[in-house]
This record gives C-alpha cells, sequence and structure tokens, in this order.
C-alpha cells in the first residue's frame, strides 16, 4: 500500500517509531512554525508564566504582523512594539512587520517547499499546501510547539480531489473550492485534508492553489494539500527554493473519498450567509444589492486576483453606490500591481487601495453596519465577522465580486469576462 | 483536578459557530477572564451573566465550527463549563482539550434526553452522565487517556510544564 502526501510528510517527522498509519496519534517535529501578532505576545506571557524562557527551535519561527496594518488603536501599538521585542529577544528566524498576509507572505519569501510540516496559529495556515506543505492550523496550541518543538496530532485520511480540464472565461479557483464544498459537507471533511491533483491542477498558477487548500478550512478539513507538479517546482525555483522537487502522493495510496471535477463545466458561484458551505450559482442572486465589495485576504489577494479584477473592471467604473476596497495580500504584490499600472486602473475605476493586511476579514477594518451588505474575496461570511450582526457577506471570486462592484448587484462575471477576452483580441489586433 | 461535574444544562442547537461562542472582532483579547463575558453573548446574552462552575453547554453536530480561535475554550475554562456536543471538528475539539474544558461527543439520544435548565452530574473520565432532573443515567465514550491527561493537567501548557527538563 502506497502512501498519500499527508502520510509521507508526517512519517518524516514524526517522532520515535510511529506507524503513520491513518488515525494513528503521533508526536511530530513542525519545520516551520508561524504566528501573528495577534496572538503571539499572548502565547509568551502564558509560556513564561509556567516558567519556559527560551523557544525550543527560533530559527523555524516565522512572526508576523499582518492583523493591524497599519496599526490603529493604542493597544495595537503596544501589542507591536512588545511583538518586536519579544521576536528580537527570543531571536525568532523569521520577524516580518507590515509586510504581507502570513500564508502568502511565506511562500513569497521562499520559506516554504513541497514535503514540508508547517504549523501555524492562524486559521488559514493550509494555505501553505499550494506548495506541497502539509499546513496545519494550531491556534493556541503553537505556544506548545514554541516550548517544545513538538505537537501531538492524529494522522489524518485523505480526500482527493481530481481536478480534470481548465476554468472557462470568467470562472476562477474560488469557483472550484465551492463545487468541491457543494459535494463534501462538514461530515466528509472533518479530521480529513483535502488533496487537490490531476491534470487540471496545473492549469493553476500557485496563487489560485493557494485559494484551493487555503478554503479548505473553510470547508471544515483539517488542511489542504496540492500535488507539488512541476509547474510548482519551477515557481519556487524562479523565487529561490532550490529545495523544491515534484512531490505527490503514491498511485495506489488509501483515499477517504474521491471527487472527479471537471472544470470546464464550472459556473461561477457565490457562498450567502450564514457559512462559506452554503453555495448558490452566482446568476440566481442578481437581485441582490450591494453596498461594499472587497477583494483581498490570505486566499484571493494575489496579483493574479488583482489581474482578474481590473480585467473585469477596464473600461467601467464602481457603481456609484458601491465602495470597492482592494488590499494586495503583500507588499511585493503591492509593487508588481504597481509596476503593471493595475493599481492606478483600479483606483481610476474607483477602488480604494489599501496597505497589506488581514483586516477586513475579521472586521478589524472597513466595519459593515446594520443592513449593509458586502461581496468579498475573503474567508468567512459567519453573522457579525465584518462588524454588524445584521449585515451581510458574500463570498466569491474577484472577478465576480469586480463584476457585482461595476453593477451595485450579484453578477456573474462571464458576461464581463467575455468582453474583456474580445476588447483583448482587439487590443493585439490593431 | 477533579472531573466530575454538577449542574445546570445550557442547551444549544446544530452548528453553533466560533464567531457565535465569541465575536471575532475580540480577536486580540487573550484575558479568559473578560472573554467569558463575551461566550455566546449574541446567541444568548444571559449565558456569560448566569452560568456557573460546573454548568454543562449541551450542543448539537458541529460546534465551533469556522475560525480556529481560542478564545471560546478559554473562556468556558474560566467559567468552568463543561461541554455536551454532538460533535466537533478538529480545531476546536483540540482547542478544548489544550485549554482543559471537559469535554464529551455524544449520540442524539443523550441529546435529546436533555433539556435546557435541567440539572446534570458528569463524570468526563468514565462518560457516565446522569441527568439529575429526569433520573436517567446515560453512557458516552469518554476521551482517549492521552487526552483526559491533557484536561486533567487543567489544559495542554500545565501539561508540557511536566514534560519540559526542569
Amino acid at each position: 500500500m502506497g502512501a498519500t502526501m499527508t502520510q509521507k510528510i508526517l512519517n518524516r517527522v514524526a517522532i520515535g517509531d510511529a506507524v503513520v498509519a491513518h488515525g494513528e496519534i503521533i508526536w511530530a517535529v513542525p519545520d516551520l512554525v508561524s504566528a501573528p501578532e495577534v496572538s503571539f505576545a499572548a502565547y509568551i506571557k502564558r509560556l513564561r508564566d509556567i516558567g519556559v524562557t527560551r523557544l525550543a527551535k527560533p530559527e523555524c519561527v516565522a512572526v508576523i504582523i499582518d492583523h493591524e496594518v497599519p496599526v490603529h488603536s493604542a493597544a495595537g501599538a503596544e501589542r507591536n512594539k512588545l511583538t518586536r521585542e519579544l521576536a528580537r529577544e527570543l531571536e525568532v528566524g523569521h520577524f516580518f512587520d507590515g509586510a504581507g498576509i502570513t500564508h502568502p507572505l511565506l511562500v513569497e519569501r521562499a520559506l516554504v517547499w513541497p514535503g514540508m510540516f508547517a504549523a501555524g496559529a492562524d486559521s488559514h495556515a493550509p494555505g501553505l499546501g499550494a506548495v506541497g506543505a502539509l499546513s496545519v492550523p494550531f491556534g493556541f496550541e503553537v505556544a506548545m510547539i514554541l516550548a517544545t518543538g513538538q505537537i501531538w496530532l492524529q494522522v489524518p485520511e485523505t480526500i482527493r480531489v481530481r481536478l480534470h480540464g481548465s476554468c472557462p472565461d470568467g470562472v476562477a479557483a474560488r469557483d472550484i473550492v465551492l463545487a468541491t464544498m457543494q459535494q463534501l459537507d462538514d461530515a466528509a471533511t472533518s479530521y480529513r485534508v483535502i488533496e487537490y491533483q490531476g491534470a487540471g491542477l496545473a492549469t493553476l498558477s500557485i496563487p489560485e492553489r493557494m485559494t484551493l487548500c487555503g478554503l479548505c478550512v473553510d470547508a471544515g478539513a483539517k488542511s489542504g494539500i496540492a500535488t507539488a507538479d512541476q509547474r510548482c517546482v519551477d515557481y519556487l525555483h524562479a523565487l529561490g527554493v532550490p529545495e523544491a522537487q515534484l512531490f505527490s502522493s503514491d498511485a495506489d495510496a488509501e483515499f477517504a473519498l474521491t471527487i472527479d471535477l471537471d472544470l470546464n463545466t464550472l459556473t461561477p458561484r457565490v457562498s450567502i450567509p450564514p457559512s462559506p458551505h452554503h453555495v448558490r450559482q452566482a446568476q440566481e442572486l442578481s437581485d441582490i444589492v450591494i453596498n461594499h465589495a472587497y477583494i483581498g485576504s490570505c486566499a484571493s489577494g494575489s496579483i493574479e486576483d488583482l489581474r482578474a479584477a481590473a480585467t473585469i473592471l477596464r473600461g467601467h467604473k464602481v457603481h456609484a453606490d458601491v465602495n470597492l476596497l482592494v488590499i494586495p495580500a503583500t507588499q511585493r504584490v503591492f509593487q508588481q500591481a504597481l509596476q503593471e499600472g493595475l493599481l492606478t486602473e483600479l483606483s481610476v475605476a474607483g477602488a480604494t487601495i489599501s496597505a497589506s493586511t488581514c483586516g477586513p476579514c475579521f472586521g478589524g477594518i472597513a466595519q459593515l453596519t446594520a443592513g449593509e451588505r458586502r461581496i468579498s474575496t475573503s474567508t468567512r461570511n459567519d453573522p457579525g465577522r465584518m462588524g454588524s450582526h445584521e449585515a451581510e457577506i458574500y463570498l466569491a471570486s474577484a472577478m465576480t465580486v469586480a463584476a457585482s462592484a461595476i453593477t451595485g448587484r450579484i453578477t456573474d462575471p462571464r458576461a464581463f469576462a467575455a468582453a474583456a477576452v474580445l476588447l483583448a483580441q482587439r487590443g493585439s489586433a490593431a | 483536578m477533579s472531573q466530575i461535574s454538577s449542574g445546570r444544562a445550557w442547551k444549544f442547537s446544530n452548528d453553533i459557530s466560533s464567531d457565535e461562542l465569541i465575536s471575532a472582532r475580540h480577536v486580540f483579547e487573550f484575558d479568559p477572564r473578560l472573554l467569558s463575558k463575551h461566550l455566546l453573548n449574541t446567541v444568548r446574552p444571559e449565558f456569560a451573566q448566569q452560568a456557573q462552575a460546573g454548568d454543562v453547554i449541551v450542543a448539537g453536530r458541529n460546534f465551533a465550527h469556522g475560525s480556529n480561535h481560542s478564545h471560546p475554550f478559554l473562556a468556558m475554562k474560566a467559567l468552568g463549563v463543561g461541554l455536551l456536543c454532538g460533535s466537533l471538528s478538529r480545531g476546536p475539539f483540540r482547542l478544548a482539550i489544550f485549554m482543559g474544558v471537559p469535554l464529551l461527543q455524544v449520540d442524539s439520544t443523550v441529546l435529546d434526553a436533555i433539556e435546557d435548565g435541567q440539572q446534570l452530574d458528569i463524570d468526563f473520565q468514565s462518560g457516565s452522565i446522569t441527568n439529575v432532573t429526569t433520573g436517567r443515567i446515560m453512557q458516552a465514550a469518554p476521551l482517549a487517556p492521552f487526552l483526559q491527561d491533557i484536561v486533567n493537567a487543567g489544559g495542554g501548557l500545565a501539561f508540557i510544564k511536566s514534560r519540559l527538563p526542569a
């Protein structure tokens, strides 16, 4: 019997002679541990309370200021100051201060590669699965890893999602995730890893795979991972990760479930309140008026999301009654978008552009009040997530959000996407 | 630490999300006593004021789904309330144990036999649940002994303290 990617990774990092069979509880040593400023100082305080004064493997620790950027509260300023001091004092290996959102940032800064086992304090740590790493959110348990370098876990089963074909114009990675969620309820995903593989995966860029893997947690799974194919290896080599090698599950590995998705048949979808699992076709929701639109987050703030949004908005304006906020996921994405002229285009169309941060995703900035609606590329739409409990959040791809920002209603972006393709063809013919 | 609790049942539905337990806007707060004031505020405002140590949250399936936030479990630990639920996914399951919140996963016959406000005696070590109000005695599968050790130590930090070199 062969092994899944997850089993292979856990087999390497398990302590002792653990049998890495599904359901076994093992102790394992993460290769990389990340904590945002939200909680790092709080963990260290708790550890000091029990007499822990140093980190077990500080060189493997990344601390990231990303949730409140730029800082906008006195408490936040204190927290950041303490976080900076602690990161220095405890000699953490990687410290980023306002450089971007943890998960895309760790990939961009060449800290993640196929076969790695990463532990994150933040819920959306599974985004690193885009490059074939097993990245698991542990919340407060990261304190245990900081102190001991170890964590217990149960070896999870894997759900295999085989992708075939390629997405039509107007359909994006978000729609693949939402189509997956429509087939898998939380009873199916709980305690399991979702693994994306197949020829269709090769049509998706690494940032698109971050959307797939990062949102696995919102499908109720322990983590998400994608086959590290040649496209992934080439991407990582270009970033300066010489360790990157092809990595996949064995053909005869044991999977809990297999789902086949034909990307050619996918349509734009939207998660409606009260949770990401509630998925509808975008075109069914055209009566829903929106006041706010947001493009950003760890799952959808990549250069490709910004290109997609700019493509849809080209030749259009944001609706007079809509406030469109765009947040590039990292400073490097911000800079690249500047160089490509995307931020100018988006700004001229009427978007507000802000510094890289997780802020809107959890109601840290750009809050909604009662009766307002936002369509967003962020990760969750629980009531109250962005401010008022009487506000509604809809989740969709950058293209669907951009199209909706133009019309002021939830809008299937395919007509806009088709028009953009024609426009580009005319442009290149001219 | 005793694994036997005695108190009232606070009954909740299926699919109580992490954000419903404590809003994500309190994500920067880590003081358990402050957090306990926010627990279940939007779902049931009187809970945080009235819950006593030994009381038990009785909820349906998929408890605390969504964000992997420690905050609800810090608050539950501070209040001294335990948890009976139909199911919970791995993130909240781990966090409950790490925070030292005693819990049992139970089937629907147990959930159906408990009404809000009834008095419960629960032995988390053996999995025995007594509905004192109705006199009915029920049984659930207890946590694995390894996980009970963490809960009994008072949570993961107290547990690792015993594993660290002196």
